[in-house]
């Protein structure tokens, strides 16, 4: 094994921001009322080395799809900077963007309308070389088989069939080569086996772990489906509303998870083993809208440990000494000494909460 | 919760009434015996489930597992009366020793949501836009018991709470539901005539983990308390494991195998089942090493032209020549029943499935 610990980042995010204007409605245009802001992604750190999977895991609507996004720059973030080998692409435009693409790359979940179904295997994947203007006939020619290749699709039976013709886990490798034959060195893959049957997500999971590997790819693993994650991911970041909660070692963060919601999230997961059937507590009223971002941390609404410090004061992401980064104040004590006159959540008390007006504000 | 509003004395002596006679309803009996289910398509005519029989005892789960496209709907469609017209059905299906297959919406009325409720996948397919949903519920109460407006409405306000949803919600239409409550809602409707055999077709496939736990303890706890029969729906064994206590596996639109849960999942007998257990994502435990995850190799056969051997034999790792030629009958070994020539190398077969390379080696190509 190599150790990667030393070498630099591929792709690095430091207090990323991707916020969306609402639409506008008669009503607010009317009132001359600024439409709301969806804070989508709301300040993000992640970094990813070679060789690294890294998994990212969140309710549907918490923004892993817009992180992303944005990593890939097919949203302008709001705020923060992304690096890449180094370089702020921040802002880059033009020509530098378009190679910025080049190099990173991103996969989605739906197999059937990602791929356009009146062109061959062959055209699919060498549009983006064509696209890029990449190569003479014949080179491309090459590129697409040799793409075809790594991912485990022999060229010459399939380069001239359509996407019809294939199941879904071939359908989602072709999407894989066509990402791959740009030869990038960080690809997103969002969701990528979410809708694949079971019987098959094994083997994508482990062609994307092979990829990883063979061509030191920096890969970001999106996935609502956590249990997948800890097959391929050594490091795993669980988002809320917008930010990261709780962040660590796969192993740490699937079995022994500190956050509260973490745990309630690992906690839903079905078990084959009755005995390892875990405590689940039942979590109030729904995930908030990123337009209504409650005051305080952002999980206090449907925390089953929240007080009034929760409601006061966000708790930031604090290293623990397992080697864990977790935001919660049951996990810090520093804004507790802050504010001493606030009621400190502790791990394992239920509290009461008093506001129906809440349930209403986040069933959205 | 919401603060119960106060009930006149006549209103809380109906409701009352009504919630005994309802609870007083025994769990249902089902028995499916040979079904076959024919679909006639423009490309032809083909046979999406295929010899099915299982049964149901009064008061239990029946997990009902298997890939998409396998049957799954198709038989839970039959059970309800929903399939589209000249659909060929053959075969039986005794709901407490009658056969409910075959029989006209008229005769169908009393049975419907009465004895037999159904929850799908798409909580939006099964409430009308129109209609606020208390009155969709109070519609359904008010077909099939003899009781006031209000006696209905208040039944529902009693549904509401079971799964945790506030009464004045009631008044609001489904549209003005997330998801996860629009789920809720179709589920206290389904709950509502307490029915004796419920049927829940992926009832929380399209939501999120957490309201999938939430919503399946919900259906967990109701029917153990009421001790209600179910045909749980799923592609999720562990939902299974949790939920059920037996379990019928399909391929192809036939039973693969079926049994007590707990032995099926400990002992498979059939290989599709070892490969599905294999296949399935679990989370790690603290010390203890973990099994890797081994995808099925290949596709599920296209049912028009249904292979002659055994249905699994293009994707199973130990199909020999007479499982291309010859179609296995089910074989018993104890609770358990298979569909598979070798059931009594299943020993075997189980040490060999647990092995990446005895299912990486066939060379079929997913
Ligand atoms: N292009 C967009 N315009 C406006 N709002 C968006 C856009 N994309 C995402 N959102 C909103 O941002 C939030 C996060 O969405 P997303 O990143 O897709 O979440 P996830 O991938 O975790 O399900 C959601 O509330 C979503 O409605
Ligand atoms: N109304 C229909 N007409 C024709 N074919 C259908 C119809 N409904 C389902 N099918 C086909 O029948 C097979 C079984 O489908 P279904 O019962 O929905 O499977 P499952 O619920 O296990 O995913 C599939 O091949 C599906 O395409
Ligand atoms: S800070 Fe408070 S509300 Fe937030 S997760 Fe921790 S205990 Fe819950
Ligand atoms: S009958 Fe043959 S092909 Fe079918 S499951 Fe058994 S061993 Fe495999
Ligand atoms: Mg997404
Ligand atoms: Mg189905």
């Amino acid at each position: 094994m190599t150790d990667t610990t030393a070498t630099r980042p591929v792709i690095e995010a430091r207090d990323l921001k991707t916020h969306f204007q609402g639409r506008t409605g008669i009503f607010t245009a009317l009132a001359g009322v600024t439409p709301p802001v969806a804070r989508a992604l709301d300040g993000v750190d992640i970094s990813i080395r070679e060789k690294e999977i890294v998994g990212l895991v969140g309710e549907s609507g918490c923004g892993k799809s817009t992180l992303g996004m944005s990593l890939v720059r097919m949203y302008q973030p709001t705020s923060g900077s992304i690096t890449f080998s180094g370089d702020d692409i921040t802002h880059v435009e033009g020509r530098k963007l378009k190679d910025y693409r080049r190099q990173a790359q991103i996969i989605f979940q739906d197999p059937y309308s990602s791929l356009n179904p009146r062109l061959t295997i062959g055209q699919i994947i060498e549009e983006p070389l064509v696209i890029h203007g990449i190569g003479s006939a014949t080179e491309r020619r090459a590129k697409v088989e040799r793409a075809l290749d790594l991912v485990r699709i022999p060229a010459a039976e399939n380069i001239h069939r359509f996407p019809s013709d294939l199941s879904g886990g071939q359908r989602q490798r072709i999407a894989i080569a066509r990402a791959l034959v740009l030869e990038p060195r960080f690809i997103v893959a969002d969701e990528p086996v979410s809708m694949l049957d079971v019987s098959i997500q094994a083997s994508v999971l482990e062609l994307l772990d092979e990829l990883s590997r063979e061509l030191g790819l920096a890969v970001l693993y999106i996935s609502h489906d956590i249990a997948t994650v800890g097959y391929i991911c050594k490091h795993v970041a669980v988002m809320y509303l917008g930010r990261i909660v709780e962040e660590g070692r796969a192993e740490d963060i699937l079995a022994q998870p500190l956050h509260p919601y973490t745990q309630r999230l690992m906690a839903a997961i079905p078990r084959m083993d009755p005995g390892e059937v875990p405590e689940r507590v039942e979590l109030r009223g729904d995930v908030p809208s990123p337009m209504n971002v409650p005051p305080g941390c952002r999980f206090s609404s449907r925390c089953p440990y929240a007080t009034e410090l929760c409601r006061a004061v966000e708790p930031d992401l604090t290293d623990q000494p397992g080697g864990q980064r977790v935001r919660c104040h049951i996990h810090d004590d520093r804004a507790a000494k802050a504010r001493p006159e606030l009621e400190r959540p502790q791990a394992g008390r239920i509290t009461e909460i008093e506001d129906a007006g809440l349930l209403a504000q986040t069933a959205g | 919760m919401a603060p119960a509003r106060t009930r006149s004395p006549a209103l809380a002596r109906d409701l009352a009434r009504l919630d005994e006679r309802l609870s007083a309803k025994p769990a249902a009996h089902l028995k499916v015996n040979g079904l076959s289910i024919g679909y006639s398509t423009l490309r032809g005519r083909f046979h999406a489930v295929e010899d099915v029989s299982f049964e149901v005892r009064a008061g239990t789960n029946l997990g009902l597992v298997g890939e998409s496209g396998c049957g799954k709907s198709t038989v839970v469609k039959a059970l309800m009366g929903l399939l589209p017209e000249f659909t060929g059905i053959s075969g039986e299906a005794l709901l407490d020793g009658q056969n409910i297959l075959g029989l006209s919406d008229a005769q169908l009325e009393p049975i419907r949501w009465n004895r037999i409720s159904l929850i799908t996948q798409s909580a939006m397919n099964s409430l009308d836009p129109v209609y606020c949903i208390g009155d969709q519920i109070c519609e359904a109460i008010l077909a099939h018991e003899k009781v006031g407006k209000a006696v209905a409405w208040a039944r529902a306000e009693e549904m509401f709470a079971l799964v945790g949803l506030p009464a004045e919600r009631l008044y609001e239409f489904p549209h003005q539901f997330s998801g996860g409550m629009r789920q809720r809602a179709v589920i206290a409707m389904a709950l509502a005539l307490n029915a004796g055999m419920l049927l829940a077709d992926e009832p929380t496939t399209a939501l999120d983990p957490i309201m999938q736990s939430q919503i399946m303890s919900r259906i967990r706890g109701i029917h153990e308390h009421m001790r209600r029969s179910m045909i749980l729906v799923t592609h999720d064994i562990a939902v299974v494991a949790e939920t059920c206590e037996a379990v019928v596996v399909m391929y192809a639109g036939k039973v693969a195998e079926s049994g007590p849960t707990a032995d099926v999942l400990e002992r498979p007998l059939h290989p599709y089942t070892m490969g599905l257990q294999n296949a399935f994502p679990r989370l790690p435990v603290r010390g203890q090493p973990r099994q890797p995850l081994i995808s099925i190799p290949g596709t599920v056969p296209n049912l028009l032209l249904p292979p002659s051997g055994c249905r699994f034999a293009s994707r199973c790792p130990f199909a020999t020549d007479l499982c291309r030629t010859t179609a296995p009958q089910l074989h018993t070994v104890g609770a358990q029943s298979a569909a598979c020539h070798y059931t009594e190398r299943a020993d075997e077969f189980r040490a060999a499935a647990a092995r990446p390379e005895t299912w990486r080696n066939m060379r079929v190509g997913a």
